[in-house]
């Protein structure tokens, strides 16, 4: 069943197309990740499904339910901020059950969805402190606590985890996750951090500039990533990028290095003037038995432990290889790297698309 | 914040701060005192000169506040309470007000077309000088004209019409732009509008009513204005946390909004009662026996007979006395952290 459908959703500020066109069916518990950089419509298209923002165009559905034209407060979500938003004037118990209050649930009925909630989220220590008193980590459970009591259809999150530290946001995030899975509900989620997309999502929907880039499960995008936005986005450190062209069924790249290209990676395509050969830094291999290879310029070592990047230039282009710890090289030498030819990605320069086979 | 002390000085650039800071304290606190001590002297004392110490200088004397207290100097406690009356009540509806659409206009967007506005001007004027050219009374004429037009902008203001549209910026410069003339130029207008309405059978001079009217008129440009500000200054997401939740507007600014804002409430409330507590031309202009304010009373002890320095002082005081206790008590809610701790 489906529970979030998007239909042909747009958005326009005065004159200023945000979002176009924008489909998704987000399915019933699924954990949803919006990602994409900044400025590319994921919040605005997270506060259209809770009706922060009207559509310009378009349908939204909470199941059955056409929610369109429904005011945020009937629409049933529950919505968890980046800075929280706490009321600052509520000690912790009076923030999550206000809105209970508000809508007239019976006492008992507080009592008991108040105790849960803190007890889910460990607040039952905090429940008289004012937000102030608390510290970042406790205020964003208080946040997610007042969502939980709401009992919503659908939970959206709007880069909850971007005001707390490093630590602390690796906790939130497994927090989060497993919270997912006991409420079995659905999460809407926004980030512009793609580890956090691909650690935390069942699906992970890339957006760039209004569009969806691609929309798929963490691995997919790792593996078949469809277009170079998101073969660059999407892996840490990001892909390396070789221009050059195929002929014959072998690729030369214009740094001068050639090699063929499996068949696997390329699908129908014949030859091509303009093609960009992807090769993560991970898929630099140790031991140098391939037929690619290519010749660094390094200007930066990185070592990091159990592996070290060694950062530089192959051709014109900007290149960081992952080698094993072991290896030492220094500042501006040249080495030799071997790519595992079975890892590459080629994309056709012109559209960006990605030419390998779709999957079956 | 601390940015440091004076201990971080040298003894000369030490001296010469705490010297500095010294001195402002007298220039601000002197006259208080000049004022405390002037109220306690009479006819003889002040012909001999000046003097500051009591007991010292002069052997103090009641007489002033004797005669302020047994009204010999005007019904000093009747001012009073007007002043009080009128001032709470008008500082309360204007801030009531005034915070009301000044939350609006931060959180809601208007468009309004220039040309509802001036419909309004065009039939409010000229219907008032055409009626009464065809010979209606000026009160019954003004009334229908500003009701007529009233309606007309209204409805105009909720159709597209061609031409500028002004939207909250405009709005708020409006506001603002009602303070910029000079108040003279329109307590005149004032008075004469308020002659008509006593003509009418509706006395609106010297009366509660229509001076509290007046200075709720005349408060409501600063209270938007400076409102504006401590909700520009509120993260919108904490109202958008309860739109989503289902909680109805007027409840999310009254339990959400307005607590958030309490030290700027306070602050507004407190320069709105001060404008109204100083006020003096409306004042002047709108009463005369009845519901005479303070302002006018103090000045009016400027006699002919000289200028009698205790009686002034006495009533200066009187007048001071419940704005500091006023400034003292608000203080304290303006200082209270409340926004700490929901966000960031």
């Amino acid at each position: 069943m489906t529970q979030v459908t998007l239909e042909n959703v747009s958005k326009s500020f005065n004159e200023t197309t945000v979002i176009s066109d924008f489909n998704l069916e987000i399915d019933n518990k699924e954990f949803v990740v919006l990602v994409g950089p900044s400025g590319c419509g994921k919040t605005t298209t997270l506060r259209m499904i809770a009706g922060l923002e009207q559509v310009s165009g378009g349908a939204i559905r909470f199941g059955d339910r056409d929610v369109t034209a429904l005011r945020p407060g009937k629409r049933n979500c529950a919505m968890v901020f980046q800075n929280y938003a706490l009321y600052p004037h509520m000690t912790v118990a009076q923030n999550i059950t206000y809105g209970m209050r508000v809508r007239g649930a019976a006492e008992g009925e507080i009592k008991q969805a108040l105790a849960n909630a803190a007890r889910t989220l460990d607040l039952e220590p905090y429940l008289d402190r004012l937000p102030k008193k608390l510290s970042g980590g406790q205020r964003q459970r208080v946040a997610i606590g007042r969502a939980l009591v709401r009992e919503p259809d659908v939970y959206l999150f709007d880069e909850p985890l971007s005001n707390l530290d490093a630590k602390l946001r690796i906790e939130m995030r497994v927090e989060i996750r497993d919270l997912h899975q006991r409420l079995e509900t659905t999460i809407v989620y926004v980030t512009h951090d793609q580890v956090e997309a691909m650690t935390m999502a069942d699906r992970v929907v890339v957006m760039n500039e209004g569009r969806i880039e691609q929309a798929a499960d963490p691995i997919t995008l790792y593996r078949q990533p469809a277009n170079l936005f998101v073969a660059g986005f999407i892996g840490a450190p990001s892909m390396n990028f070789l221009p050059g062209k195929i002929s014959g069924g072998t690729f030369t790249g214009d740094d001068g290095c050639s090699f063929p290209v499996p068949a696997a990676r390329l699908g129908a395509s014949g030859d091509l003037p303009k093609v960009v050969c992807g090769v993560r830094p991970e898929h630099v291999l140790a031991d140098g038995a391939s037929p690619a290879k290519v010749k660094q310029k390094i200007k930066v070592v990185e070592p990091l432990g159990p592996h070290t990047l060694q950062v530089g230039m192959v051709g014109k282009v900007q290149f960081t290889a992952q080698v094993p710890a072991s290896r030492h090289a220094n500042p501006d030498q040249e080495v030799e790297l071997a790519l595992d030819v079975d890892e590459l990605h080629f994309f056709d320069a012109t559209s960006g698309k990605s030419l390998a086979p779709k999957k079956t | 914040m601390n940015i440091g002390s004076v201990k971080q000085f040298g003894p000369t650039a030490r001296g010469l701060v705490i010297g500095g800071v010294m001195g402002w304290a007298f220039l601000t606190l002197f006259p208080f005192y000049w004022t405390f001590v002037t109220s306690f002297k009479n006819l003889r004392i002040i012909v001999k000169g000046p003097t500051y110490f009591p007991f010292i200088d002069f052997q103090p004397s009641a007489h002033g506040w004797v005669e302020l207290f047994t009204g010999v100097r005007g019904e000093m406690f009747k001012n009073l309470a007007n002043s009080t009356m009128v001032g709470v009540s008008a500082a309360l509806v204007a801030t009531l007000f005034g915070t009301m659409a000044a939350y609006a206009l931060t959180r809601y967007r208007f468009r309004v077309p220039l040309a509802a506005g001036l419909a309004f001007a065009i039939i409010a004027i000229g219907g008032y000088v055409g009626l009464t050219e065809l010979g209606m009374k000026r009160f019954e004429a003004i009334s229908l004209a500003f009701a007529v037009g009233l309606a007309v902008s209204v409805v105009l203001g909720n159709i597209k019409l061609p031409g500028p549209l002004l939207g909250n910026e405009d709005i708020v410069f409006w506001f603002i732009s009602q303070r910029m003339f000079p108040p003279i130029v329109s307590a005149f207008a004032l008075f004469l509008l308020y002659s008509e309405f006593g003509k009418a059978g509706f006395k609106m001079t010297d009366t509660y009513l229509g001076l509290t009217l007046c200075y709720i008129a005349f408060s409501l440009p600063i209270v938007v204005w400076l409102m504006r500000d401590f909700f520009e200054a509120l993260p919108p997401e904490i109202e958008e946390a309860a739109i989503v939740d289902d909680v109805p507007v007027w409840r999310i600014f009254v339990q959400i909004v307005l607590p958030m804002v309490m030290p700027g409430l306070a602050a507004t409330f407190m320069i709105t009662l001060a404008f109204v507590w100083n006020e003096y031309l409306f004042a002047l202009f709108l009463t005369n026996t009845t519901w005479q304010t303070l302002p006018i009373l103090v000045a009016s002890q400027i006699s002919q007979r000289g200028d009698e320095w205790w009686a002034l002082s006495t009533a200066a005081l009187t007048a001071i006395v419940p704005m500091m206790l006023v400034v003292w008590l608000l203080g304290k809610l303006m200082r209270s952290g409340l926004m700490l701790g929901s966000i960031k």
